[in-house]
């Protein structure tokens, strides 16, 4: 009941001692909840093929490189190495245009006034509503006929188009906090809107670039469903290789949870860098 | 002056023109194109061209048990996935919302799954759900379980496996929200409540809540349609089975289209998604507060 209200107090006394280890216990539960399945999947591509599928399930044992070894180094064909650099690049390329594309429309839509503005911006924001399998049938066939099946080029364009929506409105955000007077001291000097916008506004929105670009990486690279219909051959990125595992009969599970491993750990780490803008960028600043 | 303006709304056109362009392409155009496609019979790798047959794809819709079928799946497992995520997720924040140390550290721990890949959740609570050697199988082992349970391949337990793998990765989205909007509430607010003499439930409906309201707003619309489009865990998981039972409006589209090869029906469902979104889109949309910095 008392936690309804937060407590902002330095609790002391048997009772709130009580309710202190009960919140304890139930935020531990819960933090346990969700790094188990994290636990598991780093465990399980630790083991040798025989404990991935024992039962019981084995809780001690050494642990073996053997299923990274193999899902790097031995593979029929492509090694998993290859589909996290398709990964890599096709993240860092669709994350860079959406957030400079993103900036540069942000910038115009919060700096200048014009009919339509508004529809503008709201009709940007609800792209990012727009369901992907919806659109997958007409994209499909839009890069098939343009003969740009399984390469990265088609893909850095739907993740840029993908993440344009946030990315422009957070950004909007951002510039509408700059004091306006700080660009019109500009203007005075005698720079040009570009100059402005290249040289005052974006320095000074630069967290949210930053914030913006994680998150569009983020996106980019967990990304399944296109790139698994435009790239499912050699310009595949990791989840597409990732998923290709589960198709057949005797799933290596500890190369699986290898290769899972690789995919997930460098996003993890993205994570802890971007926390202080995460909420603001996650509801397109309607929370922060 | 009138020189400078135009010049203005020159820049301004240059500015947004690369972004819009991008998103015509991408994003109105396929729409209007899966609107042509739908009126066709198109059939994905074979060499007769098209062919138009008019309404008769939606036509066809009304008449497809499998159709109706996903959509009463599709929203049970809406309704079922984002009421949890919600309730749990929204008493989590305050739970986290105690001054205590190593809350914050906790906090951070508890947001993880948030960025896990989807595919990968799925590859993972795949293995845990696995009914020969899965971990949950264990724990319903060791509480007592007489025999495996078919976690995946029970119809009634599939979706509710799957809303599990759901919730784990979007119940922490769902505090990490709430938790920020109930610390932008400033202190002198529950100081005025307790002045007043409200009790700290009656603080809650009648303080705490309202204020919450637009974040509440936010988080629901996103899960509601990120709930709707998710389609890596059922890929990962249970395929759309056993027997249709977790086959989603999202899933229902893709196997039309990508696995049955029939585009043109795959477009007609698509366009009725895509409008149905929308207009969720759209009430959401409206209610942003436009003038203000956020």
């Amino acid at each position: 009941m008392s936690t309804i209200v937060p407590d902002k107090k330095n609790a002391v006394g048997a009772a709130t001692g009580a309710r202190n280890l009960a919140i304890y216990l139930a935020a531990c539960l819960f933090v346990g909840f969700g790094l188990f399945p994290l636990y598991m999947m780093i465990t399980t591509s630790l083991k040798t093929d025989q404990q991935t599928f024992a039962w019981p399930p084995v809780w001690l044992f050494t642990p073996r490189f053997q299923s990274y070894y193999n899902a790097l180094f031995v593979f029929g064909g492509r090694s998993a190495d290859h589909y996290l650099f398709n990964s890599l690049v096709v993240t860092l390329s669709s994350s860079a245009l959406a957030v400079f594309l993103g900036a540069m429309a942000a910038y115009g839509l919060a700096r200048f006034r014009f009919r339509g503005n508004r529809d503008v911006a709201f009709y940007i924001l609800s792209t990012r509503f727009a369901p992907p399998v919806g659109f997958i049938v007409p994209i499909y066939l839009m890069v098939q006929r343009s003969g740009l099946l399984d390469t990265q080029i088609a893909l850095i364009v739907v993740y840029t188009s993908m993440n344009l929506s946030f990315v422009t409105w957070i950004l909007r955000g951002f510039f509408l906090e700059i004091p306006i007077e700080i660009e019109e001291a500009a203007l005075v000097d005698g720079y040009t809107r570009w100059q402005i916008f290249l040289r005052v506004a974006l320095p000074l929105v630069r967290p949210g670039l930053a914030a913006t670009a994680i998150l569009s990486a983020i996106f980019s690279w967990n990304e399944f469903l296109f790139a698994s219909i435009l790239a499912p051959g050699d310009a595949a990125t990791i989840p597409v290789y990732l998923a290709g595992f589960s198709a057949s009969m005797n799933i290596d599970w500890g190369e699986y949870m290898a290769v899972g491993t690789m995919a997930v750990l460098p996003i993890m780490i993205f994570t802890l860098a971007l926390q202080r803008h995460l909420v603001r960028g996650l509801t397109f600043g309607a929370v922060r | 002056m009138a020189a400078s303006k135009r010049a203005d709304r020159r820049t301004a056109l240059l500015l947004i023109a690369p972004a819009m362009l991008v998103l015509v392409a991408i994003n109105i155009y396929p729409f209007i194109y899966a609107l042509y496609i739908s009126l066709h019979t198109f059939t994905l790798g074979r060499p007769t061209p098209p062919r138009y047959i008019g309404w008769s794809n939606y036509r066809d819709l009304l008449d497809d048990d499998r159709f109706i079928n996903s959509l009463w799946v599709s929203f049970k497992f809406v309704a079922i996935a984002a009421a949890v995520e919600f309730l749990v997720g929204f008493a989590l924040a305050f739970l986290f919302s105690a001054k205590l140390r190593g809350m914050a550290t906790l906090r951070k721990l508890a947001i993880l799954p948030i960025m896990v890949m989807p595919l990968a959740s799925g590859l993972i609570w795949f293995y845990i759900f696995n009914e020969n050697f899965g971990a949950m199988n264990w724990f319903a082992f060791l509480l007592g379980a007489p025999h495996r349970i078919p976690f995946l391949t029970d119809g009634k337990l599939a979706i509710l496996s799957l809303v599990l793998a759901d919730a784990w990765q979007w119940t922490p989205f769902v505090m990490l929200v709430m938790f920020a909007a109930l610390q932008a509430i400033p202190e002198y607010v529950y100081e005025a409540a307790k002045m007043d003499g409200l009790t700290p439930w009656q603080t809650f409906w009648r303080v705490t809540l309202p204020l919450l309201r637009s974040a509440i707003w936010v988080v629901l619309v996103l899960r509601v349609v990120d709930a709707f489009r998710m389609i890596e865990l059922i890929y990962l998981m249970t395929r759309g089975g056993p027997g249709g039972a977790t086959e989603t409006l999202s899933w229902y589209i893709y196997s039309t289209g990508f696995l049955d090869q029939d585009l043109g029906s795959a477009a007609a469902e698509a366009v009725v998604m895509i409008i149905a979104v929308s207009i969720i889109a759209q009430i959401f949309v409206r209610r942003l507060n436009y003038g203000a910095a956020t």
